[in-house]
């Protein structure tokens, strides 16, 4: 894949510290970077590993709040911690260009695009506007962008996000960079919209030999990207080695560990039978509108005893929203919730305290979701407290009791603030306070996806447990398709408010498919690295653009 | 464009709803006068007769709405009836000071509004740097000083200690163009001091608000030069919040101007103002209010149309 | 030219060479400033206006050693959690701390502090000053120093009474607003824009021309004019905190209202309270101060600083700093109060301001 062996871009023991707290600390921590002309090099690692930090240090720039403290940085022959400021903007934008994650948050919302585009190119005299104009629409084409003589005379907040990402990759390309940096951007698109963007950048780099940084959290996004992959960790690197071997053979146990998360999968159990099984939760035909604009079209499932229903979709589906129907946050406008048979009130107000209990709730971000001025043991004791009067010692001991449940040690963390505890801790305490109130049903709102993979392994494993301990029914929000395939009993998959195909789960993830779940499980990506062209390939090329980007 | 007009439609439509429940406010917290306005301005002292007598002739025995609507329809026509102290017709009185006041205001605000938003450009920039930390202190002590305080100074060593300008800004109708602005610098000075320190202060926290986004992060990525940033990416998102800060102070100048008038002995409707309260001439008080609180409500509603006309989203529907 | 004047700019300019000596940029700036100002202003205003300058500086350095000190006592007299906070503290925040403290204690002590009453008159009309009285006499002959003592502890606390009056109304309708929702919170937004609509001072004189000029409608007229501001802001505040999950938490385990505006809404909402407490204060003290400047806020005899301005205004005319001090003793407090809810804004929204 690279044809030319020279050396692009050399880093060697790079540091970058980062101001909190009134002083200077170390977030990159001596990291070496080789990249040749042509080569694409994914950088992996979870949050705060410093990927983006990196690859901003690439372009000899950092963020306010951080700076580079030491290494060096050489970009053909070019040493970038030494060069002046205006000698380093010379190179932005012309030889090394960047692409951010929010494409929507990146282009000024005072310009047309195509003007921000022409922007580098007239500035370095490298073209005239029309030449300019006339070059990003080829561009354009060439990112199979729709319209392309037309898309880019409109505004930024005019176009879907899919298309803005691609149309700032063209704007990368304006100069013909010999280098670009990739910052996450696919993360914030669906997966059926990611697909069109993860092969229009393909395509382009490919075509103009451009090397690229790639940076994600994603391994399977990578493994389609680059040559070679660096893992880091926390700043620091980790191990480094060609795509193929790292997938096949990773050295390092926290590379293993990486590899090996979307391993964690329990048996499918199936629907209670016999006469007198009921399910525990009963939606039945429900509607909703946020104001004039439904959201929910005649959605209804059954969720039974001790079982997981995963509700499946992508942003905009309506799954959130039915949990909030369930929850009686939003009564919907027809339709009936039942609860082991009874109708629930709509609203939640109606609803007796008993109701109340009975359904529980564990939410995306535990950032949130836990009151950061109240301490554990009274966020967990107040369920408690509240709905079976428990006081002093008797409390005291159920705290403990549960805490032991969500494997934290009581003593520890009793008294502690949520603020003092890290992402998978906060989900856990998240969790105990939804179990605090001895609940038949929880609703399981994406999670995980907030969490590294390695901490929401954990977190999966301890639901799991949790539901068999106490016969829970799990109401399991997620578009990971991952996560469903890992702990669903039966999936129901939601595409614009309605319901489009419900079923257990080897039946769901077995041929034949409804067409949108097929295009929903065909769009996720796969460990392997020919998995986008061979996908490609089978879709056939005039399908991209058109697929979900409407 | 329908979008556009018809928010701009909708907030002069509230506009005016908000100015006339504010009339409504100023007319009928006179009701609330223990007795009524006769009663009060001729003294627990008065006889009934010529009480009953001056309610005859200010229409007291009128049902409140009804006077209501004739104070409306009067104010409407710039007639706002005769004060009760010297029968001068109130239109009278206020027309000159109110002409007054305006100048006072526009002098005012032709020097602090390019100045300051210049200078918190400027602060934006440089921020965290020492130049920005003194100008922090010092913009803070110049809100934190009442316009008074401020006056007193400059009368002090402007005018008394140096001879500078006129400590008394005495207006004349023969006066040249020169002099008039000669005469009124102490007065407009103060203004602009305290005004200007408050729109540099919210010039920078938009401006710096605006560079943390990030589309100007794109932009300096793709190697745009500093200045280009701040002109062509920073400068079409900022009117809106720019435009803010100046309404809103010039709303503020408003109240500020009553007290500069005062210790300058400024002809102006501020001073009227403050006068009519202490002899309770209430037709005045209320005609005076009214035109503050109109000016007041006038200015934001020219901000929220300007930030309006300004977004780029809005000009530019899907 | 004289000794003095060739002794200011050389300590000038060595400073600065020493400055740059070290390398210290910013103090090089600074004393470079200070030199170029001290030509300009030497030129125009002569020997005087360095020997202003030098005063100034010199004031400026006690102020910033004060401070300096001060905040090293609050460290060394507080709790753990609060020094290490206080560490944080500028000087000029510290400053600010200082002038509150001394305030406090005037106003607290003035009648053991006041060598005399603050309506007793002791001698003629704008007597100069001398040893028992330090600033001099009043247009009736009384004590000037005695009467802005006792004005710390009248036109203070009737500031903070209204502050607090405006502050309950206002933050309770505010918290009630956001967590209720609905039509209630619709009624009042709109009830606050109306009474915001008209400039607070110009609404007060309304107030006060129908009311009269006594204490107890001043202090409601401006609870009344300040407390949709407070309550604008606390529905902000508590608008942010009530869209997190953790309150929909509580709600659907079935809280009640008064619960989730006690235990959930408020300790998430007090530092920019408290940080808006102060700058109310400040806005309702000079409201206050400008009322009795303009003779309608507090009646003689009651010593206020703003009726004290007003009061002896015609000295200004005799080139006299008198009545300047009451009026310099209101911005020093607004200064004051102002640097600490600088500080504390800056804290709370982290360093989101870089």
């Amino acid at each position: 894949m690279a044809p030319k062996k020279d050396v692009l871009l050399q880093v060697r023991d790079l540091r970058i510290e980062g101001y909190s707290d009134e002083q200077w600390i170390e977030i990159v921590h001596g990291v070496d970077l080789t990249l040749h002309r042509g080569e694409v090099l994914g950088l992996i690692g979870e949050s705060g590993a410093g990927k983006s930090t990196i690859g901003l240090a690439a372009m000899g720039f950092a963020r306010d709040g951080c700076r580079i403290s030491g290494g060096s940085i050489e970009f053909d022959g070019l040493e970038l911690t030494t060069t002046s400021e205006s000698d380093l903007r010379a190179l932005r934008g012309s030889r090394i260009a960047y692409v951010a994650q929010s494409a929507a948050a990146s282009f000024n919302p005072a310009h047309r695009i195509i003007d921000q585009h022409t922007e580098a190119p007239i500035q370095y005299r490298i073209q005239k506007r029309v030449e300019a104009q006339e070059d990003a629409m080829q561009l354009y084409e060439r990112l199979r962008l729709p319209n392309p003589g037309e898309i880019g005379f409109r505004y930024p907040h005019q176009v879907s996000g899919g298309q803005l990402q691609r149309a700032m990759t063209a704007m990368a390309m304006a100069c013909r960079p010999d280098l670009i940096i990739f910052d996450e951007p696919t993360t914030a698109l669906d997966v059926t919209t990611q697909i069109e963007v993860l092969a229009a950048i393909r395509d382009i780099v490919d075509q103009f030999n451009t090397a690229a940084i790639y940076i994600t959290h994603d391994l399977a996004v990578v493994a389609q990207m680059a040559d070679t992959i660096k893992v880091l960790l926390k700043g620091e690197e980790i191990e480094e080695a060609p795509t193929e071997q790292m997938l096949d053979e990773p050295k390092e146990d926290y590379t293993k560990s990486l590899w090996a998360v979307r391993s964690f999968k329990r048996p499918q159990k199936a629907r209670p039978a016999g006469p007198d099984a009921q399910p525990i939760v009963s939606v039945k035909g429900i509607e909703a509108s946020y104001g004039k604009t439904k959201v929910l079209d005649d959605v209804s499932f059954d969720v039974y005893p001790g079982m997981t229903v995963a509700v499946v979709g992508e942003s905009g589906s309506g799954k959130s929203t039915t949990a909030r129907c369930i929850t009686g946050l939003l009564p919907p406008t027809s339709g009936e919730i039942l609860f082991k048979g009874e109708p629930l009130p709509p609203r939640y107000q109606d609803r007796s305290k008993d109701q109340l209990r009975q359904v529980q709730m564990i939410y995306q971000m535990a950032d949130t979701a836990l009151n950061p001025k109240i301490r554990i043991c009274d966020i967990i004791g107040r369920p408690a407290q509240f709905y079976s009067g428990l006081r002093g010692t008797a409390l005291k001991s159920r705290v403990d009791e549960l805490l032991d449940l969500i494997e934290l040690e009581p003593s520890k963390y009793y008294s502690r603030y949520p603020t003092e505890l890290s992402g998978g801790q906060k989900q856990r305490i998240g969790i105990a306070r939804a179990l605090a109130a001895d609940p038949s049903f929880i609703i399981c709102d994406e999670v995980t996806s907030a969490l590294d993979q390695l901490v929401a392994e954990g977190i999966l494993k301890l639901l799991d447990r949790l539901q068999k301990e106490f016969n829970l029914a799990y109401m399991f929000i997620t578009h990971d398709l991952a996560t469903v395939r890992s702990i669903a009993d039966e999936v129901v998959v939601m595409q614009k408010g309605k319901v489009v195909e419900q079923g257990p789960k080897d039946e769901m993830f077995t041929p034949p498919h409804h067409p949108y779940t097929d295009l929903l499980l065909s769009s996720v990506p796969e460990m392997d690295p020919n998995w986008l062209t061979s996908l490609l390939e089978e879709r056939g090329t005039d399908q991209i653009g058109e697929a979900a980007d409407v | 464009m329908g979008d556009i007009l018809q928010l701009v439609l909708r907030r002069l439509g509230l506009g005016l709803i908000t100015l006339f429940v504010v009339s409504i406010l100023i007319f009928f917290a006179v009701e609330l006068l223990p007795g009524d306005i006769a009663q009060a301005v001729l003294g627990q002292g008065a006889t009934a007769e010529t009480v009953a007598a001056l309610r005859e002739k200010l229409g007291l025995n009128d049902p409140a709405f009804i006077r209501y609507f004739h104070w409306l329809g009067g104010a409407l026509t710039g007639d706002f009836g005769v004060s009760l102290v010297s029968g001068e017709r109130v239109s009278d009185a206020i027309s000159t000071r109110f002409r007054n006041t305006l100048f006072l205001a526009t002098y005012a605000a032709v020097i602090a509004v390019p100045l300051s938003i210049f200078l918190g450009i400027i602060v934006a920039l440089l921020r965290n740097t020492l130049f920005d930390r003194v100008a922090n202190v010092l913009t803070l002590t110049s809100i934190s000083s009442p316009e008074f305080f401020l006056g007193y100074i400059l009368i002090l060593y402007l005018a008394v200690k140096t001879n500078y300008f006129p400590a008394i800004a005495s207006l004349s109708a023969d006066m040249s163009f020169g002099d008039l602005l000669h005469r009124t610098f102490l007065p407009a000075l103060t203004l602009v001091l305290v005004v200007t320190a408050h729109m540099m202060r919210m010039t920078r926290a938009a401006i710096i608000n605006l560079l943390a986004s990030p589309y100007i992060e794109m932009a300096r990525l793709k190697g745009v030069p500093p200045w280009k940033v701040i002109v062509r990416h920073a400068l079409p998102n900022a009117w809106a919040p720019i435009i803010n800060v100046v309404a809103l102070n010039l709303a503020y100048l408003i109240t500020g101007v009553v007290l500069v008038e005062v210790v300058f002995v400024y002809p102006g409707i501020g001073q009227l103002l403050v006068d009519a309260v202490a002899k309770r001439d209430f037709p005045i008080v209320q005609a005076c209010c009214l035109i503050f609180a109109a000016t007041f409500i006038l200015l934001n509603l020219a901000a929220d149309v300007g930030s309006i006309l300004t977004n780029p989203r809005l000009r530019h529907p899907k | 030219m004289s000794n003095f004047v060739i002794v200011y700019y050389a300590l000038l300019i060595a400073a600065s060479c020493l400055a740059a000596y070290f390398k210290k940029r910013e103090i090089f700036i600074l004393v470079f400033t200070l030199t170029l100002v001290s030509f300009f202003m030497g030129i125009i205003g002569g020997q005087s206006a360095l020997r202003f300058i030098t005063t100034a500086a010199g004031l400026l350095a006690v102020a910033a050693g004060m401070s300096y000190a001060f905040r090293e006592f609050l460290i060394l007299i507080t709790p753990e959690g609060v020094a290490k906070e206080l560490r944080t503290a500028p000087l000029t925040a510290a400053f600010g701390m200082f002038v509150i403290c001394t305030y406090a204690i005037a106003g607290i002590f003035a009648p053991i502090i006041a060598p005399f009453g603050e309506a007793q008159v002791i001698s003629s009309a704008f007597a100069p000053a001398d040893e028992t009285m330090l600033l001099g006499a009043d247009q009736l002959g009384r004590d000037m120093f005695s009467r802005i003592i006792y004005g710390a502890r009248n036109t203070v606390g009737l500031a903070l009474l209204a502050t607090m009056l405006a502050f309950i109304m206002g933050a309770l309708a505010g918290l009630l607003a956001a967590t209720k929702g609905g039509w209630f919170d619709q009624f009042l937004g709109r009830f606050a824009d109306v009474i915001m609509s008209i400039p607070s001072l110009i609404f007060a004189l309304l107030m006060l021309s129908i009311f009269g000029t006594n204490l107890i409608v001043i202090v409601i007229v401006i609870a009344v004019i300040y407390s949709p501001r407070v309550f604008r802001l606390t529905r902000a505040v508590a608008g942010n905190v009530v869209v997190m999950d953790y309150i929909e938490a509580a709600k659907l385990r079935g809280e009640g209202t008064w619960y989730l505006i006690r235990k959930e809404i408020l300790p998430n909402s007090t530092a920019p309270l408290i940080a808006e407490f102060g700058l109310e204060f400040c806005f309702v003290f000079l409201l206050i101060a400008g009322l009795s400047f303009l003779g309608l806020g507090v009646q003689p005899p009651t010593a206020d600083w703003g009726s004290m301005v007003r009061e002896n205004a015609t000295l200004i005319s005799f080139g006299e700093l008198t009545p300047l001090i009451p009026a310099a003793a209101i911005a020093l407090l607004t200064v004051a109060v102002n640097f600490v809810v600088d500080w504390m804004l800056f804290r709370s929204s982290g360093l989101k301001e870089m």
